[in-house]
């Protein structure tokens, strides 16, 4: 921002000051080695500067989350990893413990998340942007996002890769709720796939197309 | 035995042979060849332009049905190969091709027929591009990510046709750079060294090279993507040892190099333009042009910034936010040089300036917010989101369309004899100026505000982007009516314009020397130079040998006392 107004205003300043209609003389000016050294000196500490706020920042967004107190118990040593598979054109979150969900992922409240991020056909980008970075799932490649938030709520997100035809209608949600919650919903996911399991298994033994 | 000037034939207006059309076609004069180039480019950018404003129109309002989610991928995909294959990359080289020869005092080519084929080609690839469109056009987007590529999830001939088309720009750039790089190297006027080339032949030798460099990266990926197209390779398909991220790697070493190829273009043009334009020598070449050079491969080097979001590690990502931010160093350079050039110098306010400082203006806001995506923590955030659209666009449209614009009305009487009408110059640099502030400013919000991912054919209304994207829409008309009136401009002068003679702008580089047109034998008889503002050297010449002869005309018409 201020390196577009420092040039802007360069520019103004010299087109102004320097009309041919004020009739001077072009100054043959040339430059000396000492004055292009100084530039070079600022060019290159303010690109050092900003490496450094880079690197600070980026090891800053990096920084593992913990699990707080309110968060589920089990994932206070380690992550709760919940895999998150792009495909066209909808996300699939895989639960540890086999339950999975589409569209929309429930995760617990102060609890480290992480995220293991995989395509099954083409490249998506998984973008929640007000939890987590944003994170390219390619196939053949784990990708790792690990966030944790402290407000329960539902989070808006989309996919921010062009992915094919239906590729801005790719969207997902994320629902932070409590551990007791969280545990309730996994319990009743896997029930439900159990039990439309059992029900397409015994329509196929009775001979029927499910 | 000293040497004695050799008898010159002269045969004027004599009448050519073959129609105008088949002696352009079959012509392998670099100028020849570089008009062609150039009146391309402007064919093109207009067609580009027509697929941006159908794609506004689709974004005026949230979740439009102008077009369907296909045609609207096609739309785009066309847009992106129209705008750098055939708008950006062909004008800056086009220009290249006609001028650098003529700057440094050459009568032709080193190898005139690869040239030749290199623009027959790029020809061709334009062809193909939109007989694609006939059929199938790619909806791949714009750098068309594997494994969306693959036959598997588009299985239509759209992508084949861009792979093709692009493969054959491509090649047809490669050739034409491996002449340039060859006849800069070999064909230089006598005391032309290095040290004194042009800036703006300087960039064309840098542009060559990176292009020879970067080129064919590409057609190894391009040729990669038809092998596993269509006889069932497996290079960017995952699962049996393909990998996926190898395409992104390959094009992106592509895309960038083209970016800063685009950019020292500009940044060539601009400072044969401001020297020109204000009368005064360059701040300082040396460092102009060690920034150009290092602009190329510091700038090529950054490639996995585009990448930040990918499954890479994260020395990687450092690594491509170190190249980036030293880019700081060399555009920081030129810029401060362009601006100290014209700093106490008596700037004439014509058209090419005014331009080139539109293109100073317009790329220096793309590269600040480029900045911010380099920065691996803000690109977890940004990247992706319109406001990548809105600094790739500040950057290229500063570069290739300000920028280009400058070299082109800056060259034109020399292309054509004729100067470009200034007046509808003006009005066309306003309205292009207001029309990329209001097409793209918005999209900055969008996207770091908002969140508005890239290159959706929708959004939805009460996320906050409605506003911005009808006033981008806005602006982009107002774009499209500017560079229109350049291009209408540039058709009318052709003939109309006046004439110009062939030294419009009172220019301090061997290409003002010829005639305007030029012959297409360039030069009749070559200079030595002796510093890099060789027709400065030689005016002054003139002029004093004038004024002796004159003062002693004045002495011999005194009375004898």
């Amino acid at each position: 921002m201020i390196l577009i107004v420092a040039v802007t205003v360069a520019l103004l300043y010299v087109v102004r000051r320097f009309r041919s209609e004020r009739g001077a003389a072009p100054r043959q000016l040339l430059s000396g080695r000492r004055l292009q050294f100084r530039v070079g000196a600022v060019l290159t500490f303010f690109a050092a500067l900003l490496f450094v706020l880079g690197i600070v920042f980026t090891d800053k967004a990096r920084e593992k989350p913990a699990t707080g107190d309110a968060g589920l118990a089990s994932a206070d040593s380690e992550p709760l990893k919940i895999k998150a598979t792009g495909q066209q054109w909808l996300w699939r979150y895989d639960y540890p413990n086999g339950a999975f969900s589409y569209y929309k992922l429930v995760v617990p409240v102060d609890t480290a998340v992480e995220l293991e991020l995989l395509s099954t056909d083409v490249a998506h980008t998984w973008n929640v942007p007000e939890l987590a970075r944003k994170a390219d799932a390619v196939p053949g490649k784990t990708n790792r996002v690990l966030f944790s938030t402290e407000d329960e709520g539902a989070f808006e997100g989309d996919s921010a890769t062009l992915s094919g035809q239906a590729y801005a209608a790719m969207r997902t949600e994320v629902e932070v709720v409590s551990p007791e919650e969280y545990e309730a919903f996994v319990e009743a996911q896997q029930e439900d796939i159990q039990s439309a399991q059992d029900r397409v298994v015994e329509l196929i033994e009775n001979g029927e197309t499910p | 035995m000293s040497p004695s000037p050799r008898p010159e034939l002269v045969a004027e207006g004599f009448t050519p042979s073959r129609p105008r059309w088949a002696q352009l076609a079959t012509s392998a004069d670099h100028k020849d060849v570089g008009r062609i180039l150039v009146c391309g480019a402007l064919g093109f950018l207009f067609i580009a332009l027509v697929e941006l404003a159908l794609m506004r129109i689709q974004l005026l309002v949230p979740e439009n049905t102008f077009l369907d989610p296909v045609t609207f991928n096609r739309m785009l995909s066309l847009y992106g190969a129209s705008a750098i294959f055939f708008f950006a990359l062909p004008l800056a080289i086009g220009l290249f091709y006609y001028v650098a020869p003529l700057q440094i005092g050459a009568r032709g080519t080193a190898l005139p027929r690869l040239g030749q084929t290199g623009a027959a080609l790029w020809v061709a690839g334009g062809v193909v591009l939109y007989a694609g469109f006939l059929f199938t056009p790619s909806e791949a987007g714009v750098n068309p990510l594997a494994p969306l590529t693959e036959k598997a999830f588009l299985s239509n001939n759209g992508v084949d046709a861009w792979a093709t088309s692009v493969g054959l720009a491509t090649l047809g750039f490669v050739f034409l750079s491996i002449n340039l790089v060859a006849t800069l190297r070999t064909m230089r006027a006598p005391g032309l060294a290095w040290r004194r080339l042009p800036v703006f032949s300087w960039a064309a030798v840098v542009s060559s090279w990176l292009m020879v460099v970067i080129g064919p990266v590409l057609l190894a990926a391009l040729t990669m993507l038809m092998i596993d197209r269509n006889y069932d390779g497996i290079f960017f398909a995952d699962g049996s040892g393909g990998a996926p991220l190898l395409w992104q790697h390959l094009s992106w070493i592509f895309f960038t190099g083209t970016y800063m190829l685009i950019l020292i273009f500009a940044f060539g043009a601009i400072a044969e333009i401001a020297t020109a334009f204000s009368r005064k020598p360059l701040f300082n070449r040396t460092v102009v042009m060690v920034s150009l050079a290092a602009i190329a491969v510091v700038g090529t080097l950054a490639w996995m910034q585009n990448m930040l979001t990918a499954p890479i590690g994260i020395g990687w990502m450092y690594f491509a936010m170190l190249m980036s931010l030293a880019l700081i160093v060399p555009f920081g350079f030129v810029i401060f040089n362009l601006i100290a050039t014209m700093a106490g110098g008596t700037l004439r306010m014509r058209a090419p300036l005014l331009f080139a400082l539109g293109a100073i203006f317009a790329i220096s806001i793309g590269l600040a917010s480029e900045l911010c995506h380099s920065l691996v923590a803000a690109a977890w955030k940004v990247k992706n989101t319109t406001d990548a659209t809105a600094a790739t666009h500040f950057a290229l449209i500063g570069g290739s369309v300000f920028g280009g614009f400058a070299a082109l009305h800056y060259w034109f009487p020399k292309m054509t004899g004729r100067t470009m009408g200034e007046n509808l110059a003006r009005i066309s640099f306003w309205t292009i100026l207001v029309g990329l502030l209001l097409g793209f400013v918005p999209l900055f919000l969008a996207g770091s505000e908002q969140g508005q991912v890239i290159d959706a054919y929708k959004y939805f209304a009460g996320t906050g982007v409605t506003t911005y994207n009808v006033i981008a829409s806005i602006g982009v008309f107002i774009l499209f009516v500017g560079i229109l009136l350049t291009i209408l401009n540039a058709i009318f002068s052709r003939e109309g314009g006046a004439e110009a003679g062939h030294d419009p702008w009172g220019g301090e580089t061997l290409e003002w020397f010829a005639l305007s047109p030029p012959e297409p034998h360039n030069f009749d008889i070559l200079p030595d130079v002796r510093s890099p503002r060789p027709l400065r050297d030689i005016r002054e010449a003139v002029g004093n040998r004038t004024r002796r002869s004159e003062q002693r005309a004045a002495r011999e018409s005194q009375p004898v006392a």
